[in-house]
């Protein structure tokens, strides 16, 4: 690997020659490139725009084309904050070990009291004092390879939902592909969902129950459906499914998928090797995994499924794969709440700079607040 | 937020800059784009614009050539990925142009994950590919190194002779010669095998004199790296070679010893970094047959910029184990930049408990004296004696890195890396070997590019350090056979022949090809005679 001066130059040099030749052929070629940064850039704000297009490249240097990950890179990539048992801005954390046998970490967001601004390690698990206390599960995004519960990026969502929705946010760091294909993402949010509901600290003075809400991103948003149908099964209630730009897929390549490929920066290629990564080895994108509502999933009626929150952007590629899923509740006769978001792109969510941002986050603090 | 304006490429700054903190932040931060902040990127946003068009020409690179994209991926270092633009411009000009220098080179950091300071260790094992990427490289590599001519032979020997004149006219004032001599150098280097031997450390040798040179004596900028990363390098460098270990191995051994008997003990540890030497002596103490005592453990380091509590992560790491293997423990973290910042209060020792203070290389850092306040080193040694410790392992770079001539000290580092490096040929271990490699260069660097209290690397000699420490109230204490009987099993562990351990007057050292090049000792504090009373009085021991 490591290499002298003169075999590593002579090797850049060899490549040069090639790489200048190719994009001499591809600005005769009417540079189809330049044409996507312009359309990206009009929709962002800047800052927005440097953050995901880092993110893009960080996540192009991750993924091998054999289908491997270079997951020490990528820790060492991901920009990650500890858990601060300090209120800031009302907010403090902790991490909780919910299971040894899988190394299964959350970190627990918990809105600070007036009373004691300043929790001591004994009172961080002091029980929530509230007539109704949401409890959101989140599960981070990262197209079930990338990102960790305490990635900065969610650390900041995480803490922005418990102000928003009054809530305590329990962000589960599930196993990721490609190391730990299906059902491991799954089963993480099974246990962590068993585990929150059996948390007397957590219960509403209410009704002596945990309120549950399951949250996520992108293959978070993946998973939350997968969690809330294990719920249903097994009888543990969920209030609330809020799915924001959920990962879902399929083998047909649909309409949004062809026209918006490349273009607001993901591709399908990208999205094809994490699915890859993610399905047992040998299943397509038809696996009720990635299709819950194709040709081998599961029709959801006569299920008291929960009811969803749904947000689609605009301009992301899958959108075709979201609507479906929505209009698969609604067939199934299941209540849900469909946001599309005309000019949002992916990662909207990530930073308060736009209006897509304040009015989702509206719409969740209602969802969560409207208890039937 | 405003449009992209196609004509000037002209991109208006829009979204807040919000900061996270109620507070407004100080007046050279407020620059600083709030939002990507609390992402974890520092970056201004008046270079925003400059960024985004780098990461452009960046994804047009990538999307013309994907292979050379994925070889730097498997190629790469990166420091610092918070600083954005410096990121992306490392990468940018790694992609688009040649190296020119092999600190350029950049690679792929692979985290120990046992000891990695996070309690967030991922569960993801090694994947097996990118070993049998690099062992494919080596390979090939092999092949070519196997032929060596005469005409390299005499290029190496040439280079050698180049460096010391160099090095002489830096030493001179001759700036303009010695700038020349770095271009012929450069020019050599391209006929010299540089992926082994003296072409290799010749390289870095002329880096860091190119250093001096054309950036003047450096504050410690060629070196730059962020807290994590030196950490990250200083465990490869003991993961791909035994000095570091035969370090640890033959402290705990001493440490153990005079430690014997004594149910409270505190050890204090000059340099934490990933805590690699503790669990060894944990488990030894559980092990004891009187039964382990109450351990302390106080964890020296720097503190991380970033916000981590990395030396907090390591002891309670250290914790585990030991409560795992049923010792009582308690761990402390004291962050200093440099160890003259220490004060004696802050490592709150008990009178009760016996302490052993334990150097790895930390005490030449000391050497450096600055005329206003008393030399470093002297502080530090007098307030290691009011704490009045069992031991005090030290152990050193067997070598002469200070000498007030630039000359002699060029020389002797000449000879005492390339000793280094041969040694590090043995080691096979990839990315180890690498970091390793790299860890030593920025040592390198140090010596030959800093001065003034940015030269921190100034190494001793065993002899000198003797009289040093003699001269400051301590006596050495001899290690036992047993210390020289671990040294040496270690070194069986290593297949690679050419190591070999020396004991002389009680102390031991490792060297490779029989040059030492570290050395390991250990001390306690010579009695006063005044005290000697009292000591009766109270029935202290000092023996």
């Amino acid at each position: 690997m490591n290499c002298g001066f003169e075999w590593f130059f002579k090797r850049i040099c060899f490549k040069l020659l090639g790489f200048f030749f190719e994009c001499l052929k591809k600005r005769e070629m009417a540079g189809s490139n330049e044409v996507n940064f312009n359309e990206c850039k009009m929709v962002v704000p800047l800052n927005t725009w440097v953050l995901i297009s880092n993110f893009k490249l960080a996540y192009n240097l991750l993924r091998r084309p054999d289908g491997t990950f270079n997951r020490h890179l990528a820790e060492f990539l991901d920009r990650k904050v500890p858990a601060n048992a300090n209120p800031v801005d009302g907010v403090f954390s902790f991490d909780v070990l919910i299971d040894r046998g899988t190394s299964l970490l959350s970190r627990i967001y918990r809105p600070a009291t007036t009373e004691e601004p300043r929790p001591n390690i004994v009172e961080l698990e002091k029980p929530v004092t509230g007539e109704v206390v949401p409890v959101i599960i989140f599960f981070h995004g990262g197209s079930f390879a990338h990102s960790s519960a305490n990635s900065a990026i969610y650390d900041t969502l995480c803490r922005r939902l418990v102000g928003i929705c009054k809530a305590v946010v329990v962000s589960v760091n599930y196993r990721r592909a490609p190391e730990n294909r299906y059902p491991c993402a799954y089963d993480d949010g099974w246990t962590a969902l068993k585990w929150v509901n059996s948390r007397t600290w957590l219960q509403s003075q209410k009704d002596s129950k945990v309120h549950i809400y399951l949250a996520g991103d992108s293959s978070g948003g993946n998973i939350v459906h997968h969690v809330a149908a294990r719920a249903v099964e097994s009888g543990i209630d969920v209030l609330g499914n809020i799915l924001l730009n959920p990962m879902f897929g399929g083998q047909e390549r649909t309409e949004s998928e062809k026209r918006l490929d490349g273009k607001y920066f993901v591709t399908l290629r990208d999205r094809d090797w994490y699915w890859r990564a993610f399905l047992p080895e040998g299943e397509n994108r038809d696996h009720p995994a990635c299709n819950p509502f194709g040709p081998n999933g599961r029709s959801l009626e006569g299920i008291k499924f929960p009811k969803s929150l749904v947000v689609v952007a605009g301009l992301d590629l899958v959108q075709d794969w979201q609507l479906a899923y929505v209009e698969g509740l609604k067939k199934a006769g299941q209540e849900v709440t469909h946001l599309y978001m005309e000019q949002a792109t992916i990662g909207f969510y990530l930073l308060p700079n736009n209006n897509h941002f304040h009015t989702v986050m509206g719409e969740i603090s209602k969802f969560v607040s409207f208890n039937c | 937020m405003e449009l992209y304006d196609s004509a000037t490429s002209a991109w208006s700054s829009s979204g807040s800059s919000s900061s996270s903190s109620s507070k407004p932040p100080p007046q050279h931060q407020q620059d600083i784009d709030g939002l990507l902040a609390e992402a974890g990127y520092k970056i201004r946003s008046s270079d925003l614009r400059q960024v985004a068009q780098r990461l452009e020409r960046l994804e047009i690179a990538m999307v013309n050539s994907p292979a050379d994209f994925s070889q730097l991926a498997s190629d790469a270092i990166y420091y610092n990925p918070s600083d954005l633009a410096s990121w992306v411009d490392s990468l940018l000009s790694e992609f688009t142009q040649p190296a020119t220098c092999p600190s350029e080179f950049i690679m792929d950091p692979v985290t120990n994950q046992t000891v990695v300071n996070n309690v967030w260790t991922t569960d993801e094992p090694h994947t097996p590919q990118v070993h049998q990427n690099i062992s494919y490289e080596q390979q090939s590599l092999n092949h070519q190194l196997t032929v060596v001519t005469a005409m390299e032979e005499n290029s190496g020997i040439r280079l050698v002779h180049m460096l010391m004149t160099c090095a002489e006219c830096v030493q001179r004032g001759d700036l303009s010669l010695a700038s020349s001599l770095i271009d012929d150098m450069q020019m050599l280097l391209t006929r010299v095998n540089t992926v082994c031997g003296i072409g290799k450390v010749a390289g870095h040798f002329i880096d860091a004199l190119s250093h001096r040179i054309f950036q003047g004596i450096g504050v410690g900028s060629i070196n730059g790296g962020s807290v994590y990363e030196n950490e990250i390098l200083y465990h490869h460098f003991y993961e791909a070679c035994p000095y570091l270990k035969f370090a640890h191995f033959t402290a705990n051994q001493a440490i153990l010893e005079a430690l014997e008997g004594h149910d409270c003990v505190h050890v204090v540890d000059f340099n934490l970094m990933h805590g690699l030497q503790w669990p060894a002596l944990i488990q030894a103490l559980a092990l004891r047959p009187s039964g382990p005592p109450l351990l302390r453990l106080t964890g020296i380091g720097q503190p991380s910029p970033d916000g981590r509590d990395s030396l907090r992560e390591i002891g309670l790491r250290l914790a585990e184990l030991a409560r795992s293997v049923n010792v009582r423990f308690t761990f402390r973290g004291v962050a200093a930049s440099r160890l003259e910042d220490i004060k004696p209060w802050m490592l709150q020792v008990n009178p009760e408990e016996a302490v052993a203070v334990n150097s790895i290389m930390q005490l030449h850092r000391l050497l450096g004296s600055d005329s206003t306040r008393n030399c470093p080193i002297e502080t530090v040694l007098s307030w290691i004696r009011s704490l009045n410790p069992k031991i005090m392992t030290v152990v050193e770079q067997e070598a002469n890195h200070n000498q007030p001539g630039y000359l002699d000290r060029f020389t002797e580092a000449l000879y005492y890396y390339s000793t280094l490096f041969d040694s590090l040929e043995a080691c096979t271990v990839q990315p180890e070997k690498a970091l390793a490699e790299i860890y030593i260069q920025r040592e390198i660097a140090n010596v030959v590019s800093c001065e003034g209290s940015a030269r921190v690397e100034r190494h001793e000699p065993l002899a000198k350090w003797r009289t040093r420490l003699s001269g400051a109230g301590f006596r050495a204490l001899h290690l036992g056979s047993n210390a020289f009987k671990q040294a040496s099993m270690l070194l069986t562990l290593f297949s690679a022949e050419g190591y070999s351990v020396e004991e002389n007057e009680g102390c031991l050292s490792l060297g490779w090809h029989s040059r030492p090049l570290i050395a390991a000792s250990a001390w306690q504090v010579m009695p006063d005679p005044a005290a000697e009373f009292l000591a009766w009085d109270n029935h202290q021991s000092f023996s």
